[in-house]
């Protein structure tokens, strides 16, 4: 009978822990609206575009944030959302960074089109140049 | 009892299940690791450091709590896992951060660089304005000296030939010379022959790119074929003479015309004096004298 109580006592014990982990926390709202902000702050950069998987990840944790919320899983709701938070900061700033990275290549290759240009320009004077005609 | 007991085991589990939800992704001592070496590779890049100092510095924070986190509860902790996932990120967006500003920072570099090569090409296309004016200027200079130099050569020219007595005709410039040079029926110059010789030798040194001929003709007394060969051998003579003067062989030509082309009838000494003549045709620039059209005697 002892051992029947001391499993007794344990799970009591697991239950109540398991409330006080799980469910007895406040809901961490600010931090959900924030990760979902960052969400959509990555979709404006175009993330979806040039940063696919990162955006995936972040769409991924803030569901599992809010599904975690919806059972009244404050710790994980509030892990699920900080990950989801900054899978989105990096999906932003990649997508951010490889936009520019793109303006870089194209206005490289606009300089070498300009600077050829001008070679052209100044090594074919000759060709515009008044030439002495025969007589 | 047993009911209850049921019940209550039932409860737990379901609480145990609950508790093992709050469990994060797969914990282990490799997320640990995984942010140590994402911090460590953000902080080798200057450009993190240079760009992205706050985020670096969010990141190396998340990673110290990871590890303390670590060190209290163990690396497969979840919390300990949590923020080394935290960290693992925020060191990735400072490079991207970083990089972001590389970009930017080269974005503006090329903004200045295409300045620069447009003012240059706007510089060389003002040089070379300014080189095709002096040179348009140095040939209109050159076509006018040229020009002046033209007219005072022909100027010089004409003055020589005026006191060669010299007439133009369509053959080019003819030089009549009297029968002053030869006495009568010899082909050896006489001395007043040099003077007339010696300015036609001096006018082919200053003019090499002109040519003559010298052609002969005698009166209609005497034989044909007498006449022929005396006027060859005194145009031979005059030819001879100007070569010595050093013009070259090959532009001087001699030809004897004998009786034919008589500047004059004939019939009386004057008219006779008249056609016994050595006549000196002096070509074009170009060097060709064209040829006599065979008329016969009149």
């Amino acid at each position: 009978m002892i051992t029947v109580n001391g499993i007794r006592n344990a799970l009591w014990c697991a239950i109540a822990f398991g409330i006080v982990a799980c469910a007895s926390a406040p809901m961490p709202t600010d931090k959900l609206a924030v990760a979902k902000t960052a969400v959509e702050r990555a979709e404006q950069a175009q993330a979806a575009q040039y940063a696919q998987v990162e955006l995936t990840t972040a769409r991924n944790k803030l569901a599992a944030a809010q599904a975690a919320a919806d059972k009244h899983d404050a710790d994980v709701a509030a892990r699920m959302a900080d990950q989801a938070e900054v899978d989105a900061q990096l999906a932003e700033f990649t997508a951010r960074a490889k936009q520019q990275e793109q303006l870089v290549d194209q206005m490289d290759a606009g300089l070498r089109d300009l600077r050829n240009e001008a070679q052209r320009n100044s090594s074919g004077a000759g060709a515009t140049t008044p030439q002495p005609q025969p007589q | 009892m047993k009911r209850l007991l049921i019940g209550i085991t039932a409860t737990s589990l379901t609480a145990l299940l609950a508790l093992s939800a709050c469990e994060t992704a797969p914990v282990d001592g490799g997320l640990l690791t995984d942010a140590r070496n994402a911090v460590a590779h953000a902080e080798a890049d200057p450009n993190v450091t240079r760009y992205a100092p706050t985020e670096l510095d969010r990141a190396r924070k998340l990673l110290i709590n990871a590890e303390g986190a670590a060190k209290d509860k163990g690396a497969t902790d979840k919390v300990a896992a949590h923020y080394a996932y935290l960290a693992t990120q925020m060191a990735r967006i400072s490079e991207q951060r970083a990089h972001e500003q590389v970009a930017m920072s080269r974005l503006k570099e090329g903004d200045s660089e295409r300045q620069n090569i447009l003012l240059q090409a706007r510089e060389s296309e003002a040089n070379k304005a300014r080189a095709d004016a002096a040179l348009a200027q140095n040939l209109a200079q050159n076509a006018q000296a040229e020009l002046a130099r033209q007219q005072a050569e022909s100027q010089r020219l004409a003055a020589q030939m005026e006191e060669l007595q010299a007439s133009q005709t369509s053959r080019g410039i003819v030089l009549t010379l009297g029968d002053v040079l030869f006495d009568t029926g010899r082909a050896e110059l006489k001395a007043g022959a040099t003077r007339p010789i010696e300015q036609i030798a001096s006018f082919l040194n200053e003019h090499p790119e002109r040519s003559v001929q010298v052609e002969g003709f005698t009166d209609s007394q005497g034989g044909n074929e007498y006449n022929l060969e005396l006027s060859q051998k005194r145009a031979d003579a005059v030819a001879m003479a100007i070569i010595q003067r050093g013009v070259a062989a090959e532009r001087v030509r001699a030809m004897g015309y004998g009786e034919e082309f008589p500047k004059a009838s004939n019939t009386n000494a004057g008219s006779r004096q008249l056609n016994r003549r050595v006549e000196i045709v002096v070509s074009n620039d170009g060097g060709k004298i064209p040829g006599r059209q065979t008329t016969g005697n009149p």
